[in-house]
């Protein structure tokens, strides 16, 4: 079977290429690794605290209280100048500056101010402030009562304040109960079960282009013109092609699929449809990057253009955010690449649990773009070599 | 000089004759730049519709609406009132509200003593922060309730007789928390997404010129037009410094469409046009430098390119080009390690109303810093490789 | 030396330059006249490339000097370069520039002024006979043309003493007689010429004088005459025949009076053998073919060439 021989030596071209298997595993691992860092905690808001020199216990709870706090994601500071500057830098939503004799203020009985420092057309921060403002009237609820309590019965507000502590624990206050209407969600979740399952999508397109780059590059070194001088089809060169990158491309997916599982814990869902999804998905790719060998003059090209085009298809399609995040219109238009379709079936496998069935519309979709991708660059390739005399 | 200028118009000449470069210069960056702000610009401000469902019908219950419909939370929050549970659960599942207050009935008695029933935050997975916001509100409205039925009980517990407790609960009712959270506004401008993505992306797809200078360098030498250039009376110091210029041109050229670009008809805003100049300065000649650390480390058209791609993504990467004023504080640190990272603070500080010095100092000694490095190691391996 | 005698365009002194182990060139010099033809030939590997190299400054020699003109040569930029042209071995052009664009580019390069450069570009491009495809980029140009033009990128600068790397190589029979041609022309206005080249018969049409080069030494120079005259008495003995050639011309090499044996010439089935009288050794070397199971077909005796002093100099052929 001449295919499986013109497959065979284009596999084993592509794994003796370091560049290539860099591309093809290192890069989107170390990406999926930013990603998934970047994009946890979104679900809470980022806070710095800025702790006064030489504060006294009551300050000091304070801010153990802001930093065990499940809503908020505190990072303390040691000037608040660096805490001003990240937070104009957006790197934080607000930042809590603790005043100085916060304790005796509190013991002598005045009122303390915590001022919290915020952008003032504001994104998040109003509503950070209400979630320190909530950890603040926690801890200033005991401190009211051991305040009351020496006032009412004598005794010093230290003992009163463990007294409060005590009875906070033993009380049953009035109680904010939280309760999830809507568990399911049209999101990926966050963290690197985010990152993995788009960065796949991402990558195997990318690097599919860049297998393209080897397609022109064998065209222009004249061995195309030599297989098709022994009896070959064309046809058979295609097919050869075709597979060496579908293969290239599994094994890909299977990498990045499998350091998903074991280093990173995401779990992908039903394996009958995750695997159907992988395959399709690597045709995508296949079909796009022999598109790109056919149609592109020189390698040069397509490793230049190959990235660009691959980032921004994956931009349109959701890869690097969520497409419930943008403009309704954008999020059609975004539906016009394949990667929305294929980001749309991980998001069903790993958010809700679909089946096969769940996702058959996605693939179906997906194994369209599939087939016309791959028709086309069969087209293209044949035409490219039965036609013309440069090939 | 001359000879030096003609190299650097060659090598920009045939630069230029290549589509592809077009592309990744002076397309790309400004396309993708283009998307996030379109994906992100405006609309980066944080909205939430909060249901409320008043079941107490008492003052309390009222107050707390108030306190969603307050000055700090105008703009942020619009409140949607239901008149039971049941409605606001299923806004929240369809996703009209994002969350939803329910105020039991018998809250406000709950002031005076009393059995307890807890207020419920009905929540959506995919709106957390909506979420924290709603259940923050509720939560700071319930704490001043609590607060006073705590103070009773600490009173009792410190010796008060029982019978005391109504007198007690009176006089608590006056009290207001000791703490309280005073916001204040910064007075600078809010950091715009474009404002980071577009220099972001610019300086990203100008990284790849590293690739492009570095495999021009092999495709000389290997086509042989390296040696003619040699056996012609030029310095050595000539052609670098000819070869230099070009990559620096077009790396300047490559960020300056971009900032234009991303300025005019993208709306980001930056406080000093100066700096966002001088930041450019100091990225085109980073990318010099590394363009010369990738000749000297590789032999071979082909490791340049390698290599090349690998420099430019772990700079990339490393220096928070893909990732918006987010990330954690070993990113922010990790980033200074890398002259994109540093230029990108400039940007940030230039984009959030900082000027001058203030802004760029830093950043241009860290990208000077990084130059400095790149280019001993480059002097370095050339000297041990010498061969002519 | 004689003051009388004009000052040498080239003139290369003890040139050696080593390769790790490998003595590339080992103690070269030679010098080349204004308006003279000078062939360096001898085999792929001679150290040809090499010499070529330290004379137009590429590559720093360990020991020895190059002047050209009475200036020297070095690695950095010294106004020596200035008189030299260089036309490197393989096509040394920019294929995505235009013919035009290439000759002006070398020409700024020689700091040339920007009327001169005009003129020159124009003159070079009516010498090459381009002047039709200037605006045409390189890479559309038929191999031919490309090798004129590589030539003509080294003559912007109207150099004092053109280097040609063995300009004739893998080129059509069509192109190679127009480099030739033009070569030819050089010397006969008076610009020095040095080239090197492994076609002995190329050196022989050529070149005023040859050196012959061979395992980094030189090992013979003169007029092609003079060279030849070298081997006058000595006759070049071609035996077409089948078997194992390379056993047979071995074995001829041991007959003392064989000055040197190897296959050769442009067919494989040729050994040719450079004797003093040929008629007295042809029945030996015959029975010896004879006895090794060489079949010999045909038995040509020729007036020495070049290609004999190669063989008569250094017992092997020139080509292999």
């Amino acid at each position: 079977m001449t295919a499986l021989a013109v497959a065979r030596a284009t596999v084993l071209r592509a794994l003796r290429d370091r560049t290539a298997l860099f591309f093809m595993v290192l890069l989107p691992v170390a990406i999926i690794v930013v990603i998934g860092i970047t994009v946890s905690g979104f679900d809470r808001f980022r806070v710095g605290v800025v702790p006064a020199p030489r504060q006294g216990p009551v300050a000091r709870e304070l801010v153990a209280d802001l930093r065990s706090d499940t809503g908020l994601r505190t990072r303390v500071f040691g000037s608040a100048g660096d805490a001003r500057n990240a937070l104009r830098r957006a790197e934080l939503d607000a930042v809590v500056v603790m005043p100085a004799g916060l304790d005796e203020d509190v013991r002598s009985g005045r009122s303390v101010a915590v001022p919290v420092l915020v952008e003032p057309s504001g994104n998040a921060g109003h509503s950070a402030v209400s979630t320190v403002s909530a950890v603040v009237a926690g801890h200033a609820a005991k401190l009211q009562a051991a305040r009351f309590a020496a006032q009412e019965a004598g005794g010093t507000f230290e003992t009163n304040l463990d007294r409060a502590r005590g009875v906070e624990r033993a009380a049953s206050p009035i109680a904010v109960r939280a309760e999830t209407v809507d568990g399911v969600s049209e999101f990926l979740p966050l963290g690197y079960s985010y990152s993995t399952p788009t960065m796949l999508v991402l990558f195997v397109f990318v690097n599919a282009l860049a297998g393209g780059a080897a397609i022109v590059q064998t065209r222009r070194t004249g061995v195309y013109t030599r297989v098709l001088a022994a009896p070959v089809p064309s046809r058979a060169l295609v097919l050869g092609e075709t597979a060496a990158y579908l293969l290239l491309a599994l094994v890909q997916s299977v990498l990045i699929v499998g350091i998903g599982a074991l280093a990173f814990g995401v779990s992908w869902g039903d394996p009958l449809a995750a695997a159907a999804l992988v395959g399709v998905w690597a045709l995508v790719g296949t079909g796009a990057g022999v598109l790109a060998g056919a149609l592109f003059r020189t390698p040069e090209q397509v490793h230049a253009l190959g990235p660009s085009l691959g980032i921004t298809l994956g931009m349109l399609g959701g890869c690097m955010w969520p497409l419930a995040l943008v403009p309704g219109w954008l999020r059609t238009v975004g539906h016009a690449v394949p990667h929305a379709w294929a980001v749309d079936a991980w998001t069903e496998l790993l958010s809700r649990g679909g089946d096969l069935g769940a996702i058959l519309t996605d693939l179906l979709v997906l194994l369209g773009f599939a087939v016309v991708l791959l028709t086309l660059a069969s087209l293209a390739l044949r035409h490219r070599l039965t036609t013309s005399d440069r090939t | 000089m001359r000879v030096v200028l003609s190299i650097a118009a060659k090598d920009l000449r045939q630069r230029l004759r290549d589509r592809s470069a077009w592309v990744i210069v002076f397309v790309a960056p400004v396309l993708i730049a283009g998307l996030m702000a379109l994906a992100f610009g405006g609309d980066t401000e944080f909205r939430a519709d909060i249901g409320v469902v008043d079941l107490d019908h008492g003052p309390a219950a009222a107050g707390l609406t108030q306190v969603l419909t307050g000055p700090e939370l105008r703009g942020t929050v619009r409140v949607r009132e239901y008149g039971d549970a049941a409605t606001a659960r299923r806004a929240v599942d369809s996703g009209r509200a994002h969350a939803a207050i329910v105020v039991p009935a018998g809250f406000t008695r709950a002031l005076r003593g009393g059995s307890p029933s807890p207020v419920v935050v009905l929540d959506s997975v995919d709106h957390g922060l909506e979420a924290q916001l709603a259940r923050a509100v509720a939560e700071s409205y319930v704490a001043q309730v609590n607060a006073d039925r705590l103070s009773v009980a600490t009173a009792v517990a410190a010796g008060v007789p029982q019978e005391d407790v109504p007198r007690l609960a009176a006089r608590a009712a006056l009290l207001r928390l000791p703490e309280q959270v005073r916001p204040e506004g910064m007075a600078d401008d809010p950091l715009e997404v474009i404002s980071y993505f577009g220099p972001s992306m610019g300086i990203f797809f100008v990284l790849f010129t590293v690739g492009f200078g570095a495999r021009g360098y092999f495709a000389e030498q290997q086509q042989g037009t390296l040696d003619r250039i040699a056996a012609a009376p030029v310095g050595r110091g000539a052609l670098l410094l000819g070869k230099s210029l070009s990559t620096f041109g077009y790396s300047l050229a490559g960020l300056a469409t971009v900032t234009l670009v991303s300025w005019l008809a993208l709306g980001a805003r930056w406080a000093d046009p100066v700096g966002v100049a001088v930041l450019g300065l100091g990225m085109a000649v980073a990318v010099v430098c590394l363009t010369a650390l990738v000749i000297a480390v590789a032999r071979t058209e082909r490791q340049a390119e390698g290599l090349a791609s690998v420099v430019v993504f772990g700079l990339a990467l490393a220096g928070g080009n893909f990732v918006f004023a987010s990330g954690t504080s070993f990113m922010h640190r990790l980033a200074l390690f890398t002259p994109n990272g540093w230029a990108l603070r400039g940007f940030t500080d230039l984009g959030t109303g900082v000027r001058g010095w203030a802004a760029v100092g830093a950043p241009l000694l860290g990208i000077a810093g990084f130059c400095a490095a790149v280019t001993a190691v480059t002097v370095l391996l050339l000297r041990l490789r010498r061969t002519p | 030396m004689n003051d009388a005698a004009p000052q040498p365009v080239l003139d290369c002194a003890h040139l050696v330059r080593r390769f790790g182990d490998r003595t590339a060139v080992d103690d070269v010099s030679l010098r080349i006249a204004p308006g003279e033809t000078y062939g360096l030939l001898g085999p792929n590997g001679a150290g040809k490339t090499t010499a070529i190299r330290m004379v137009c400054g590429l590559l720093r020699p360990d020991a020895g000097t190059v002047r050209v003109a009475g200036l020297p040569v070095s690695t950095a930029a010294g106004p020596a370069k200035r008189l030299i042209g260089f036309v490197p071995q393989e096509v040394a052009l920019y294929p995505d520039l235009s013919v035009r664009e290439n000759l002006r580019f070398f020409g700024r390069l020689y700091r040339l002024p920007r009327r001169r450069l005009e003129a020159r570009v124009a003159e070079v491009l009516d010498l090459i006979g381009l002047t039709a495809r200037a605006r045409d980029r390189v890479d559309s140009l038929s191999g031919g043309m490309r090798r004129r033009l590589n030539i003509g990128a080294g003559l912007v600068h109207a150099p004092t003493l053109l280097v040609l790397d063995e300009p004739t190589v893998g080129v059509d029979p069509q192109s190679r007689h127009a480099i030739l041609e033009s070569v030819t022309r050089f010397g006969e206005q008076g610009m020095a010429v040095l080239y090197t080249t492994h076609y002995m018969e190329e050196a022989e049409r050529l070149c005023d004088r040859v050196g012959i080069i061979d395992r980094g030494r030189l090992i013979a120079e003169g007029t092609p005459r003079e060279l030849v005259s070298l081997v006058a008495e000595r006759d070049r003995v071609r035996l077409t025949a089948v078997g194992d050639l390379d056993a047979f011309a071995r074995a001829c090499r041991r007959f003392t009076r064989v000055e040197g044996a190897a296959r050769g010439g442009d067919r494989d089935d040729v050994v040719e053998v450079v004797v003093k009288d040929a008629r007295s050794l042809l029945p030996e070397l015959l029975d010896l073919a004879h006895r090794q199971g060489v079949h010999v077909r045909s038995v040509e005796i020729d007036e020495p060439d070049l290609e004999t002093v190669f063989l008569h100099l250094t017992g092997t052929a020139l080509r292999e």
